[in-house]
């Protein structure tokens, strides 16, 4: 029992700890010029962190504004794609015979390169509503959908089919139907195997709205911002909203943390 | 085959034979021409080593598998017939427990799928649980039990439906010796309260001779039934009758009646 606490307070001195170090030496090296010189840049370019944070507090409302854009594309593209790609993978386990090519497909979808994939179904939205804005809304959220349903796809059929050795055949010696094998245990088995696929789909929602954006026909957005005012030159304003962008991130990453620690709080 | 037998047994196998298909082609003799009877009531082991087709045994009983020869009755019944109405309750070599349920939702599911009523469920779990001695752990998620009382709520789940026939594919094997030893005098008490005809498959012949009113020796390669040991120690049983020279005399007997291992 010593042996474990043990164990677990070292771990959380390596996973917390440690990182934290290194983060605040990485901040005090910027600060002070020293990362300018090892990077061989001016603070005009990289500007000290100071100077991001006050342009941070006087654009608040500005900044706002695109983070709302961009949460609201991240966040509902990532519910499409997760109902639809979980709706693909219970399809595939009822219907064995198309599901694993149907689901092959759908991986391939995710190993197109968001960059490849936005200016088309820009394109192709193009037409669905008279406004830019809501047409880019529209094709900004496609982009992150079809990006956070091929992850939930896979894994969920993994927790759909995977099931514990003899789990099935209990089912069976109970005379259960498909259904009820299904609702008991198919969907509370790939409850974990959802986690897993937001591990991955959460991040990947954030980073493609964010690029989603540099295509889109309608100028708002973190992502959008970041390429604007580099256009323009105007690098500390840009260096806010590449830190707004690893907050939003961040934010929502540690969200998905404590919604699985409180769902799987009883299976580990 | 003849009237008076299908009415008096309680399982009647008659020449049950299964043959799988293997990788290369060729035919694999998992099981031959298994003829035998079994009494309601009865606590019967499947003994033998791995390959003797024990498990295949018992999986084409509980209708888990199909025979490629020979027929199955169930109190006259298909097996098919028997697993629909619900007659087996069944152990698996681990306890299968839905990690997501706690120890008494575990023991309610077989209920569940049968639409019990809410407060039923409950009062037949609470009972069950009560007959494996674990009550005071009704609230608690399987992995926080021992190995050993994972298999004891699995033995409450499997009689939770009242079935007639208990099916019991090597429980115990997971688990150590001492365990083990009390989970043997814990089943004969069970056994003796719920009064359930019971098919044991294992490959200990101690724990097979302790356990069984009969040992059924099965042999490998391919898969045969090769004796049939009447264990007639005095009940109930007891942890010193191992000790005993019956005891040991019974051993020798089973170990002695295997073919070609």
């Amino acid at each position: 029992m010593a042996a474990k606490v043990n164990k677990k307070r070292r771990s959380a001195v390596q996973s917390v700890v440690c990182p934290l170090i290194f983060g605040i030496a990485l901040i005090a090296a910027w600060q002070t010029g020293l990362l300018h010189i090892v990077l061989n840049t001016d603070e005009y370019v990289l500007p000290y962190p100071t100077r991001i944070i006050t342009i941070i507090g006087e654009n608040s409302d500005k900044i706002m504004t695109n983070v709302w854009a961009s949460v609201q594309v991240a966040v509902l593209g990532l519910i499409f794609g997760s109902l639809l790609g979980y709706l693909i993978a219970i399809f595939a386990t009822v219907f064995p015979k198309y599901g694993s090519g149907g689901l092959t497909i759908v991986s391939a979808f995710n190993a197109i390169p968001i960059v490849a994939l936005a200016p088309v179904i820009i394109n192709w939205t193009k037409d669905v509503s008279s406004e830019a804005e809501v047409r880019s809304a529209v094709a900004k959220v496609i982009v992150v959908t079809v990006v956070s349903m091929a992850s939930m796809s896979v894994n969920a059929y993994r927790g759909l089919t995977e099931l514990p050795p003899f789990s099935d055949d209990l089912m069976k010696t109970y005379a259960a139907g498909r259904l009820t094998e299904f609702v008991k245990l198919r969907l509370p088995n790939s409850v974990p195997y959802i986690f897993t696929a937001l591990r991955v789909s959460v991040p990947g929602s954030v980073i493609s709205a964010l690029v989603s954006e540099y295509f889109a026909e309608y100028i708002t957005g973190v992502g959008r911002q970041i390429r604007e005012n580099i256009l323009i030159a105007q690098y500390s304003t840009a260096w806010a909203y590449i830190v707004t962008a690893c907050i939003i991130g961040i934010v929502m990453y540690a969200v998905l943390m404590v919604i699985e620690a409180i769902v799987l709080k009883k299976r580990r | 085959m003849n009237v008076e037998r299908i009415k008096n047994a309680e399982i009647m196998l008659d020449n049950v034979g299964m043959t799988y298909d293997a990788a290369d082609g060729k035919k694999v003799q998992a099981l031959t021409s298994v003829t035998m009877d079994i009494q309601k009531g009865e606590f019967i082991s499947l003994l033998g080593p791995s390959g003797c087709g024990k498990t295949t045994l018992l999986r084409i009983i509980a209708d888990l598998l199909q025979p490629t020869s020979g027929k199955v009755l169930i109190g006259g019944e298909t097996p098919k017939e028997a697993r629909l109405k619900r007659k087996y309750g069944m152990v698996f070599q681990s306890a299968v427990l839905y990690d997501w349920r706690t120890v008494i939702k575990n023991i309610e599911l077989p209920l569940e799928i049968i639409h019990e009523g809410k407060a039923e469920r409950r009062e037949r779990a609470v009972k069950m649980l009560d007959l494996v001695g674990l009550s005071e752990f009704a609230n608690h998620y399987p992995r926080q039990l021992s190995g050993g009382m994972q298999q004891r709520v699995g033995i409450a789940r499997a009689l939770a439906l009242q079935p007639e026939i208990l099916l019991m594919d090597e429980p115990f094997s997971a688990l150590d010796e001492f365990t083990r030893e009390k989970l043997h005098i814990d089943l004969l008490k069970i056994w003796r309260k719920t009064n359930k005809t019971i098919i044991f498959v294992t490959h200990n012949i101690s724990e097979s001779v302790f356990l069984s009113d009969r040992v059924c020796v099965l042999s490998p390669h391919p898969g045969r039934l090769s004796a049939v040991i009447d264990i007639d120690l005095p009940r109930p049983r007891t942890m010193e009758i191992r000790d005993t020279p019956e005891f040991t005399a019974l051993v020798a007997k089973v170990r002695n009646s295997f073919e070609g291992v």
